[in-house]
């Protein structure tokens, strides 16, 4: 279970988060809503980027605020960003032992870790392959195996999908669906793409300008005329 | 991949095999001095090329493993490996220490804290000299000069070349060494951005520090030898200006490729020497590495080195495909 309790966040004058509360119990579940939301800056705060001027985060009963940032990787949390942050000096392997030589596990043991999280993703064929070279898809898929590897328990994914044609996005998504096969994690998502949501998200929140709007179940949710009517604001815009 | 490795290779063994050897003269000392800042300049390329980071003080921290080297060395009867050893660890933490405003600062201003470092400490040369085997805690006599002693294995001049050169083989294998492993790939990351290097586990804090220890290592390596080399170190060598060109020389040289650092010293210390030889005034030297500078800023960004690389078709580890 994913606690968000009465999550604040102020910069300046901006309510970029105004007491969000919700508990997400799903495997996979969502975070939607238009431009300046407050989406990344959720993420933000679960990775400790962000003090929040009030609130907590508890996953499965932990005190993610109370870890310094670096120390949350440790402890099981991973997560990709809106633009992929994948080490252009570094091959495809490399960018993968990145993360696994900050978890505390042997030699062996990490190389096991990183080489199946390549293999989940799909991009072991091309782990020689320089970071400088990738194409956005294969950058998405490296971004994806680096959450994956050494045993994470939340990952979460800001706009995975970025950047992607419907057939990647569709693949990528199957993948998100079966993290749950290679790893206990929860995941969070973060995504434009209302289809993608919907097909991978069991539980959805909705934020607008850094109010909670909706929450529940994805397909309640998108139904919600609050919702809508957010989304259509948004289309007009 | 098979090749890329034996390059690096050829030339060591080139270097410390043959240059002592066809070498003669005022050459010897020359080629000494441009594998010392050769180490110095390794430090610099890698910080620049894996981390970002300017620093302005490398020259300074040269003069800081000089001056502790000296300083065992007249104080103490240790063997010369162990004097080095210390005087590059000195400049090592003195590196780390710098680091401390590199964890808040990047780009221009952490340049500028470096060069106002390295402007201390060319006061503090400046005022207290180098250590000749006088008296005190600064060791400074005013009317002798105690001799420095060499590495058994070095005593005479070209000997002793070789030496350096064995030792600048060391020092381009510990960036190798460190590019390879675990902080090579956290120093990558922290380049692509330190929230990715954070959400990574990286502890950004310890990688940026070590980076700057490394640095710090070679650059008082560097220095040490230097002492060694010509039994005394002059303030002069040391001024901050001296840091500020042979950074620009390092980015003229080229930070992607390890020979870069080889390309730098040789305009640093060989490129005067040869002018000097054809009867051209040294400091035209200035003015010919200014326009290098704005060639390499603005058609040549990987430097020199980058030019050689293409010549052959190498490709810089990181866009082997
Ligand atoms: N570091 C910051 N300093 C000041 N304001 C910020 C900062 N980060 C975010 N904001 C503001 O907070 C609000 C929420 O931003 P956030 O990045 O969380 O939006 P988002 O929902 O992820 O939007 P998008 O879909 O465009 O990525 C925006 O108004 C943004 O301008
Ligand atoms: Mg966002």
């Amino acid at each position: 279970m994913i606690v968000l309790e009465n999550l604040t966040v102020r910069f300046g004058g901006l309510v970029a988060l105004d007491a969000i509360s919700a508990g997400f119990a799903a495997p996979v579940s969502g975070i939607i809503g238009p431009n300046g939301a407050g989406k990344t800056t959720t993420m933000n705060v679960i990775s400790g980027f962000l003090s929040p001027a009030a609130g907590q985060v508890l996953v499965d009963g932990t005190d993610l605020l109370t870890l310094p940032p670096h120390r949350r990787t440790r402890w099981g949390l991973r997560r990709s960003f809106q633009r992929e942050q994948i080490a252009d000096d570094l091959t495809v392997w490399e960018n993968l032992l990145a993360i696994t030589d900050n978890l505390r596990l042997g030699r062996r043991e990490a190389r096991a870790e990183a080489e199946q999280a390549m293999e989940f993703a799909g991009v072991a064929v091309i782990r020689d392959k320089a970071g400088a070279a990738l194409n956005t898809f294969e950058r998405r898929l490296t971004d994806l195996a680096r959450c994956v590897a050494g045993g994470p328990k939340l990952i979460m994914l800001d706009e995975p999908a970025g950047g992607l044609s419907p057939e990647e996005t569709g693949r990528l998504g199957d993948l998100i669906l079966r993290i749950g096969e290679v790893s206990g994690a929860r995941v969070l998502v973060i995504d434009h793409d209302v289809d993608l949501i919907q097909r991978i998200c069991a539980q959805t929140l909705v934020l607008d300008f850094g109010r909670r709007i909706a929450f529940g179940p994805t397909a309640e949710v998108l139904d919600d005329p609050a919702v809508k009517a957010a989304y259509l604001g948004v289309d007009h815009a | 991949m098979r090749h890329r490795a034996l390059a690096p290779i050829l030339v060591a063994v080139l270097l410390v095999g043959l240059l002592p050897g066809i070498v003669g003269g005022q050459w010897v000392k020359i080629f000494t001095s441009t594998t010392c800042f050769a180490l110095a300049a390794a430090g610099a390329g890698f910080m620049y090329a894996r981390l970002g980071m300017v620093s302005l003080a490398q020259v300074a921290l040269m003069g800081v493993g000089g001056w502790v080297t000296l300083r065992l060395n007249h104080a103490t009867g240790l063997p010369f490996e162990a004097n080095l050893l210390v005087g590059a660890l000195a400049a090592s933490v003195l590196g780390m220490v710098l680091a401390l405003p590199a964890l808040r600062m990047r780009g221009l201003y952490l340049a500028l804290v470096t060069l106002m470092v390295a402007g201390a400490f060319e006061v503090i040369f400046t005022a207290y000299q180098f250590p000749n085997g006088g008296a005190g805690f600064w060791g400074v006599g005013t009317s002798f000069s105690a001799p420095m002693r060499r590495p058994l294995l070095g005593e005479s001049d070209t000997a002793y070349l070789r030496y350096c050169l064995a030792v600048g083989v060391l020092g381009f294998l510990l960036i190798e060494l460190h590019r390879r492993t675990a902080p090579g790939r956290a120093w990558a990351l922290i380049r692509r951005s330190e929230a990715a290097a954070l959400a990574s586990g990286v502890n950004v804090t310890l990688y940026k520090t070590w980076a700057f220890g490394l640095s710090g290592f070679l650059a008082g390596l560097g220095g040490g030898l230097l002492a060694a080399s010509l039994g005394l170190l002059d303030a002069a060598t040391f001024k901050a200006s001296e840091s500020v060109l042979l950074f620009a020389l390092v980015v003229v040289g080229g930070t992607r490729f390890w020979f870069g650092a080889i390309v730098t010293a040789i305009l640093y210390r060989v490129v005067p020497g040869l002018l000097n030889n054809w009867g051209v005034d040294a400091d035209l030297a200035l003015v010919f590495f200014g326009a290098a500078l704005l060639h390499a800023v603005i058609t040549a960004p990987d430097g020199i080195a980058g030019q050689i690389a293409a010549l052959f078709a190498w490709r810089a580890p990181h866009d082997r495909a």
